[in-house]
């Protein structure tokens, strides 16, 4: 055993001091160049969950209305299927005048990630002693399946510091500290992109590809739509001259544009446009699609994205004076299921109904819905669709949201 | 608590603050030197932080006895009670399942079908690295290559020192021990090279998780065409290398940086040119403990078939309890033992030693291939399944057609990341002080790289080595 002298003790603190320096030099530069690389490929919390922290944002206004309110809640197919606006104005037809709606419909977040954004809802709520008049929760079924989990593990990690708060991350911390700290690493450091998430983005290039659709183009329905689409965006500029760049516009409530804005010629347009996107080969290529990403037809579903349904409906219920949960219309020309995944929906459909103590509506077989009202396999179109299917809604909750 | 995750990184930071300008007294530094390695081992799980202490302690005091011993015949009792212990927790916590399940396994092959149930305890981390550091000291003052050590607390400090404890390399007493008892100042040039061999294993850490994906293609994921078997058999090799060679880096990276030299672990072990010199390349730190503890003390070279199946075979063993890993060491025993004796026949002698640039390409081919056999029973999920894909490999079973130019440019890849990782490790092992001199070259490099790990990678995932 040897003891250090003053000049060795001395020698020892400038070695350490520079490898101190030289540690935060580096670290910092290589997280500034990591910064870098995400900002040239365009990837920020913005351009990936941008609707959905947008309406996350919106939540203290939605809060502040005077109006009774009513929030559809659910997956890209309520972002698509329903319409807050037109649903407001069928009630205000009917004599109900104090109801405001919003579309809390997101594209690409599965139940376990929206538990998570529920819950920003509910403190957000309970914080101002706020109550919805009514929730109407999507149950979809294609989000809830092992294949679409597995398939978002990678971006868990991120989404979870995008949607979730320091409090959270902190729990995770107490119970796992090696995530919790990674958590915070990336919420902090590197602006929520994860390293997995990076990874996984590029690795698509590498993965096998998915089977394609054997049915040819329709060349010349293509090329209709070439010529469409340049006039529906100068249509869509000339009609929404002070539009500004929203993915979540409070000024629509969350949703998209209503007929009832646009002139009659656009309309023909679109209902031009609708018919020419029903083309088989592409619904073809987009039902496959959704069987590779989703197992859209045989539904083995994830137990664990089940029970973050469950915990979605059980929130809403602490501070909505009525939660109805739904099945949204499904394109019955493409997505048919098989025997044994009607069997594991139903009974999926009779747990949750179980654990909630409420039942789930099925709209997805409505006869009012027909197959030419989607715009792909799983998505109603804007005019058809959500118009047919956001009227039936409020036919349906006319008398639950009637004070009188 | 991962190497290559930030909270490794801040318990680093802590660790060389205090290090550096708070503990500053020997015996201070040894007992934070002692504490943050159980602060270390406790986050994998703190109840098995005992066992690591009772093992140092037990050890200690029977070396120091075999020591004081006055006859030869004492101290050999006092040395087969160190081994006793050592390997029978060895055996207890890794072996006993896999014994249990085995002998219910033959009984029922003679048609009884026994329930003899399991323990099902959870394997220490570092287990099988520590306790043979351990036993390794009371062997060497058995033999007299050292002397007992005085200081309790700088022997359980250098088992526990925690950038080795979990996964290696296996050090010597007799390299450890002198360096806690004067606890070296790190020169500057030491400090760099511990920089660069922490930033390299983060890198090879990084490669070795991305390989995992097509190697799980090949060992766990079903039918897959004749390409995508070997791309899957390559990336498991380069997946075991990047892993453990890149955790190895770390380790002595990390000793480095506060003035500890660890020997290297791994010396290009995929550029051996037959399979004892594979052997001298991969895992060093364990095949050289074999060589002097075990093979050795078998007899060496007299009976050398039969010491090398054994050590060989324990070898195997000692990487995890199951058949394929008996069989991993089966199979490295054997390929030893018949490269030796092709060796002597007159047919091959000169083969043996020429140096000629044709041979030695053949020879590493030949090598090579067979190390990846290795790999095939070393990773596959069962004997059944290392002998499916070894048919499949050989175009003796049946495999789907290839699936186009993706399994091609990945096989490409696999190739390219294996050959990859070993030309750093070149540069590492022979001109790391050229580059260190370079000093424009060598710390944006290292910035760069150290942004590359942190732009890709599965930072949760788990050394493969720490289930040993």
């Amino acid at each position: 055993m040897t003891e250090m002298t003053t000049a060795e003790k001395k020698e020892n603190r400038h070695i350490y001091g520079k490898t101190f320096l030289f540690i935060l030099f580096g670290m910092t530069a290589a997280l500034g160049l990591v910064k870098a690389f995400v900002f040239a490929n365009d990837a920020s919390r913005e351009t990936i969950l941008g609707r959905v922290l947008e309406a996350k944002s919106a939540l203290p206004k939605i809060i502040a209305e005077p109006h009774d309110l009513v929030m559809v809640f659910g997956s890209s197919m309520v972002d698509a299927g329903f319409a807050p606006r037109e649903f407001d104005q069928h009630l205000k037809d009917w004599g109900i005048n104090n109801i405001k709606s919003f579309n809390f419909g997101f594209g690409g977040l599965n139940p376990y990630f929206q538990d998570i954004l529920t819950r920003r809802v509910k403190e957000a709520f309970d914080a101002n002693d706020r109550r919805l008049k009514l929730a109407v929760i999507e149950f979809n079924p294609f989000q809830t399946t092992i294949t679409r989990h597995e398939g978002a593990r990678s971006l868990e990690d991120s989404f979870l510091t995008m949607l979730g708060n320091d409090e959270e991350i902190i729990e995770i911390l107490l119970d796992d500290p090696t995530r919790g700290i990674r958590l915070f690493n990336i919420k902090y450091l590197r602006d929520s992109i994860s390293a997995e998430m990076i990874t996984h983005y590029f690795g698509r290039a590498l993965r096998e590809p998915r089977k394609r659709t054997e049915l040819e183009r329709d060349k010349k329905r293509q090329e209709r739509l070439r010529e469409i689409g340049p006039l529906l965006n100068q249509a869509f500029e000339e009609e929404y001259p002070d539009f500004e760049d929203e993915e979540w516009s409070y000024a629509w409530q969350g949703g998209g544009t209503i007929a009832a804005e646009r002139k009659p010629e656009t309309l023909a347009l679109f209902e031009e446009y609708y018919q020419l996107i029903l083309d088989p080969a592409r619904l073809d290529d987009d039902r496959l699609n959704r069987i590779h990403t989703a197992d859209i037809l045989e539904m083995r579903f994830s137990d664990e994205l089940v029970e973050a349904f469950i915990r979605i409906v059980n929130q809403f219920k602490t501070f909505s004076d009525h939660v109805e949960v739904v099945m949204l219309p499904r394109n019955t020309d493409w997505i048919n299921y098989t025997p044994e995944a009607q069997q594991r929906l139903n009974e999926t459909v009779k747990r949750i109904e179980q654990a909630t103590g409420l039942t789930i509506n099925n709209h997805q077989d409505l006869p009012v819905i027909r197959p030419t009202m989607f715009s792909d396999t799983t998505h109603m179109n804007r005019y058809q669709g959500a118009a047919t299917y956001t009227e039936y809604l409020a036919k349906q909750y006319r008398s639950l949201l009637n004070n009188d | 608590m991962l190497f290559n995750t930030p909270i490794f990184f801040a318990f680093l930071m802590v660790f060389l603050l205090f290090y550096g300008f708070v503990f500053l007294r020997h015996k201070p530094r040894i007992y934070f030197i002692l504490v943050s390695s159980l602060v270390f081992y406790g986050t994998w799980n703190y109840r098995f932080i005992p066992l690591l202490v009772g093992s140092a302690v037990i050890d200690y005091f029977l070396a120091q006895a075999i020591d004081q011993s006055g006859t030869q015949s004492r101290k050999k009792q006092f040395l087969i009670l160190s081994v006793i212990m050592n390997l029978g927790i060895l055996a207890l916590f890794k072996y006993a399942d896999f014994a249990i399940q085995s002998v219910a396994d033959f009984l029922g092959v003679l048609g009884y079908q026994a329930d003899l149930g399991s323990l099902s305890w959870v394997l220490p981390v570092g287990i099988s690295f520590y306790t043979f550091q351990s036993l390794s000291y009371t062997i060497d003052v058995y033999r007299g290559e050292m002397k007992a050590r005085k200081g309790l607390a700088e022997f359980t400090t250098a088992l526990a020192f925690f950038p080795q404890l979990v996964a290696g390399p296996i050090l010597r007493a007799k390299d450890i021990l002198p360096q806690f008892h004067k606890l070296p100042i790190p020169s500057w040039d030491m400090v760099k090279n511990g920089f660069l061999l922490i930033t390299i294993g983060l890198f090879k850490k990084t490669i070795a998780d991305l390989l995992a994906a097509p190697a799980a293609t090949a060992f766990d994921g079903g039918a897959v065409s004749l390409l995508e078997t070997w791309t899957g058999v390559l990336a498991f090799a380069g997946q075991i290398y990047g892993d453990f060679s890149g955790y190895s880096d770390m380790a002595i990276g990390i000793a480095l940086l506060i003035g500890f030299k660890i020997p290297l672990n791994f010396r290009l072990p995929y550029f051996a040119l037959s399979p004892v010199d594979f052997w001298k390349r991969w895992h060093i730190s364990l095949s050289t403990w074999l060589r002097d503890y075990l093979y050795i003390s078998l007899g060496g070279k007299h009976n050398r078939i039969r010491n090398v199946m054994i050590t060989m075979l324990l070898g195997g063993l000692w990487h995890g309890a199951a058949w394929t890993f008996v069989a991993w060491g089966a199979f490295h025993g054997l390929i030893i033992i018949a490269t030796h004796q092709l060796a002597q026949t007159q047919m091959f002698v000169g083969f043996a030693q020429s140096q000629q640039f044709f041979n030695k390409w053949f020879k590493w081919i030949i090598t090579f291939y067979l190390v990846l056999i290795g790999w095939v029973l070393f990773r596959a999920t069962g004997i059944d399944s290392a002998g499916d894909i070894l048919a499949q490999m050989h175009g003796l079973a049946d495999t789907l057609p290839e699936s186009g130019s993706k399994a091609l440019v990945t096989l490409g890849l696999v190739c390219f990341a294996l050959f990859f990782m070993h030309i750093m490790d070149y540069f590492v092992l022979r001109k790391s002080q050229q580059l260190m001199m370079q000093w424009w070259l060598f710390w944006p490099l290292l910035i760069v790289i150290q942004a590359l790990c942190l732009i890709v990678g599965k930072p949760s995932d788990a050394f493969i080595y720490f289930q040993f």
